[in-house]
């Protein structure tokens, strides 16, 4: 049996205290434990900022690349092995700013990777910028008048593209953040999980009692994943309150089903034949 | 003399000019001839003006000629552009209802025999037919082309093509033509291939089982061939979002334990920039083949240039190991592709592979056979290679630089890889013994390195003056020096395939033994003969540089060496 425990790591953490990421780390050593996967099992890939350093503070194996690029590393190495349980880490900037269109390339090929977005609302790294989900207004030291754009809504996005498992996850509700990245990872496709996290630093507006007073699990209260209707409602919050849990899940052909050559097992493990390929290059 | 004849084919773009050409280069193929056919077309889908020169030669040509024997004009414009080009003797083949030939214009109403045949579509095969009777080429070397061509094709087809053969070949009966000669009918020399297929066919044989890529002329053609062989084989090709997204997903591959590679031009490359030195500093092994073309930004989408050896020696920040290659042959493409992947993985770095739109999109012939290794040495270890695999450190300090690779999830090791700056087992680490470490490792392994490079190619080595180049253009460079020899100039071509790490010691070796020379280039700035001074000391006499988007003539580079030789 596999445990949280088995996931700790010695290497010296690097956050804020009091930082949401704490919350996230903890659930997903949940959640891998839950699934008994070992750490040598799992793959992590992260792109750069605060959240993209979640790999170097649980044990496993991981590769922490560019800013931005992490669902294209997880895209190639799980083509390469689908075997291999893929976790990405990103943040809100990460993810939906600078990696914007590989997030929309990542739903509409359904990789089969498990990707949290550490959705802080702001740019922690880099010391308080604006981010792509930050409010109209919002302000920072270089928007001193406020954010200009209006936040883009990365849940209502996904379930618009068509993508086949969407949630919405908080840092705070460590319990029911570890069961969506334990579903996430056994769905057979792309899993999307935005996960609202404090930035004790830099983000003054969206505090733990902020969301304290606006997060509702809809799980438990009746919502059926496969209402696509119910599914957009619950994208968009209103009434001053925030909808989390699973929002959304269907049946979908993950991208490695689609390549028939895929079903005889791993790319990786694969044969490959010298005598066939001279031949081929023969008649070629 | 033994037989080179050129013959152009010229119309709009749309208007299969191609399919004349492969025709035409089909059956000189099978008739034992050698050829070679270079594209030149505009960056547009119809209209315009296009055209394929075909070099025909009982003996192996690798660059194409500046006379034209025999011109296919589509169209008036072919005509009134090319008609100067024609060389004595030569004769024009236009489309025309009009008539009244006369000693070098022949009007033959191509289309409207095409119509005859059963459409307007058809128009190639009568050309094609014309042409090689003016050739003096049997019926037969047509027809077997055809044959193979259109006889799966659902019935009516192929006759109707053999219909329109037959109409052009009858079109010309009797026209004399200087330049027809003698066909040999002996079996096909070697194989007819693109410098695009001959890549795809090299990554196949180094076992390359990922490519992902974003189209851009002129590396497209690259992914098309392989991508031809996924059903056989266990080989995954994807079309990115966009060349960022090629390059990472390449590297993820790789990491995760196949080999990938991808292919794009100087602005997907520059967009892929931080990724090479992503791979550099994660020393994951990829291949990148850069077809260049000239810039900046689009510049010149459907021609040739080799301007981006600067950029490719110096893409993305800080310094880092990387080799750059440039085949000058069909052969020797096909084995620098072999050498890349097994460099990259040997070394642990990412290869650049520099080709461009002349070579990519010509068709020659590959002598020798293409050779699959017997063996594909992965340079991986597993658990049963550690002692304590969990004590793993996938950048552990080494003499070499070269640290032991392992692959995720094969195993109890853990791989930890990060693109900051780390320890030894992955981690991030900003300790200056980390950094200072990390990168002497990394710059150690330029050691190893430069014992894989191999001097560049010479031809008359101990000639007076040497002409000196890199990659494709060493078939025109090789030609011009026996134009100079013949016009009784001391001249010798040293031919670069291996640019980086740089060979010093025999590049210096080679150049001391010559009086003087010239740095033949298709950029304006003479980007190798800089990069000569700077890695030897030693400095081009004069250049001659070519950035117009054509390739080179044999005879334009002899010119030039010869006038500057005779002020000399
Ligand atoms: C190409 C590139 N551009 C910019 C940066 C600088 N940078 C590092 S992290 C970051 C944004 C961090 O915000 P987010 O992705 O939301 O992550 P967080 O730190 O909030 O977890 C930026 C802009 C970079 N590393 N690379
Ligand atoms: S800056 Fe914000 S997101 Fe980054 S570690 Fe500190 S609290 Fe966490
Ligand atoms: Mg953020």
């Amino acid at each position: 049996m596999v445990e949280a425990a088995d996931y700790q790591c010695d290497f010296e953490n690097k956050w804020c205290p009091g930082c949401g990421n704490f919350g996230i780390v903890n659930a997903m050593k949940d959640a891998l434990a839950a699934l008994d996967l070992p750490p040598e099992k799992v793959l992590l890939v992260s792109g750069i900022g605060q959240a993209a350093k979640t790999p170097h503070f649980l044990k496993c194996n991981f590769f922490h690349g560019l800013h931005g690029r992490a669902l294209a590393v997880a895209t190639g190495a799980k083509i390469a092995n689908h075997d291999i349980p893929v976790l990405v880490n990103m943040g809100d900037g990460d993810c939906y700013g600078e990696g914007g269109n590989h997030f929309l390339a990542a739903i509409r090929r359904n990789i089969d990777v498990t990707l949290l977005v550490h959705d802080n609302r702001v740019y922690g790294l880099t010391k308080g910028q604006a981010s792509p989900t930050s409010d109209r207004g919002f302000v920072t030291r270089i928007q001193a008048e406020g954010a200009r754009s209006d936040p883009m809504n990365p849940v209502a996005l996904a379930l618009s593209q068509g993508a086949g498992f969407v949630a919405r996850g908080y840092c705070g509700s460590k319990e029911q953040l570890g069961d969506l990245i334990r579903q996430g990872l056994e769905y057979p496709g792309f899993s999307l999980i935005d996960i609202l996290q404090v930035c004790v630093s830099f983000n003054h507006v969206n505090t733990y009692d902020w969301y304290r007073e606006r997060v509702f699990d809809i799980n438990g209260n009746g919502h059926q994943p496969g209402d696509l209707q119910a599914a957009m409602k619950y994208a968009h919050p209103e009434g001053g309150r925030i909808p989390t849990g699973l929002i959304y899940r269907k049946e979908t052909v993950p991208f490695t089903q689609r390549i028939p050559r895929l079903n005889a097992g791993p790319l990786l493990g694969q044969k490959y034949d010298r005598d066939k390929v001279q031949g081929l290059i023969q008649g070629a | 003399m033994g037989i080179d004849v050129t013959v152009k084919i010229g119309g709009e773009a749309g208007q299969g000019i191609q399919t004349v050409g492969e025709l035409l280069a089909r059956a000189c193929y099978q008739s034992g001839l050698y050829l070679m056919a270079v594209n030149d077309f505009e960056s547009r889908i119809r209209g315009g003006h296009s055209f394929m020169q075909l070099r025909i030669s009982d003996r192996p040509v690798m660059a194409p000629d500046h006379r034209v024997h025999l011109l296919i004009a589509l169209n008036e414009r072919t005509l009134q552009t090319h008609r100067s080009e024609i060389a004595e003797g030569g004769r024009v083949l236009f489309d025309s209802e009009a008539g009244g030939s006369d000693q070098s214009v022949l009007h033959v109403p191509v289309t409207k025999l095409a119509r005859e045949a059963g459409g307007r579509i058809m128009a190639n095969t009568v050309a094609a037919g014309a042409c090689l009777a003016m050739l003096g080429a049997p019926d037969k070397a047509l027809e077997q082309v055809l044959r193979q061509r259109f006889g799966d094709k659902k019935t009516g087809v192929l006759e109707n093509n053999l219909k329109a053969a037959k109409s052009g070949v009858e079109a010309v009966a009797g026209v004399s033509f200087d330049w027809a000669f003698q066909w040999p009918d002996k079996a096909p020399a070697g194989k007819l291939l693109s410098g695009a297929r001959v890549l795809a066919l090299g990554a196949l044989a180094a076992e390359c089982r990922f490519a992902a890529f974003y189209p851009m002329s002129p590396a497209t053609d690259v992914m098309v061939n392989l991508s031809g062989f996924e059903t056989q084989l266990p080989l995954v090709v994807e079309q990115a979002e966009g060349e960022i997204a090629a390059v990472n997903m390449v590297i993820g591959a790789s990491f995760a334990g196949v080999r990938a590679m991808t292919a794009t031009s100087g602005g997907g490359f520059a967009l892929m920039s931080e990724g090479l030195g992503l791979a550099g500093i994660t020393e994951t092994p990829i291949v990148i083949i850069n077809s260049q073309r000239p810039g900046p930004a689009t510049g010149l989408p459907t021609r040739t240039a080799q301007a981006d050896l600067r950029f490719m020696l110096h893409a993305a920040q800080d310094d880092f190991p990387r080799f750059i290659l440039a085949p000058g042959s069909l052969e020797s493409a096909f084995e620098t592709m072999v050498r890349a992947f097994a460099l990259a993985d040997k070394h642990q770095v990412p290869v650049i592979v520099a080709t461009d739109q002349y070579f990519n999109d010509s068709l020659a012939i590959a002598d020798k056979t293409l050779e699959v290794p017997e063996h594909v040495d992965r340079h991986i270890v597993g658990d049963a290679d550690m002692e304590d695999p969990a004590a793993y450190k996938r950048f552990v300090f080494t003499d070499s630089g070269v640290s032991p690779r392992a692959l995720p999830c094969n195993g109890r090791a853990l791989v930890m890889v990060s693109g900051n700056e780390h320890q030894e087992d992955g981690h991030i680490s900003e300790r200056i013994s980390d950094r200072i470490g990390q990168m002497d490792k990394r710059q150690r392994k330029f050691e190893g390195m430069q014992k894989e490079m191999r001097a560049p190619e010479t031809v008359y080595p101990d000639s007076r003056v040497l002409l000196v180049g890199w990659g494709s253009t060493a078939g025109m460079i090789r030609e011009s020096v026996e134009m100079l020899r013949d016009g009784g100039v001391d001249a010798g071509a040293v031919c670069f395939t291996d640019i980086w790490p740089f060979p010093e010691t025999e590049v210096t070796e080679i150049l001391d033994r010559c009086q003087r020379f010239y740095m033949v280039e298709q950029n304006a700035t003479a980007q190798l003969g800089w990069l000569i001074r700077e890695r030897t000391g030693r400095k081009f006499a004069q250049a001659v540089l070519k950035y117009d988007g054509r390739p080179f003539f044999p005879l334009e580079i002899a010119d030039k060496v010869k006038a500057c030789e005779e002020v000399s």
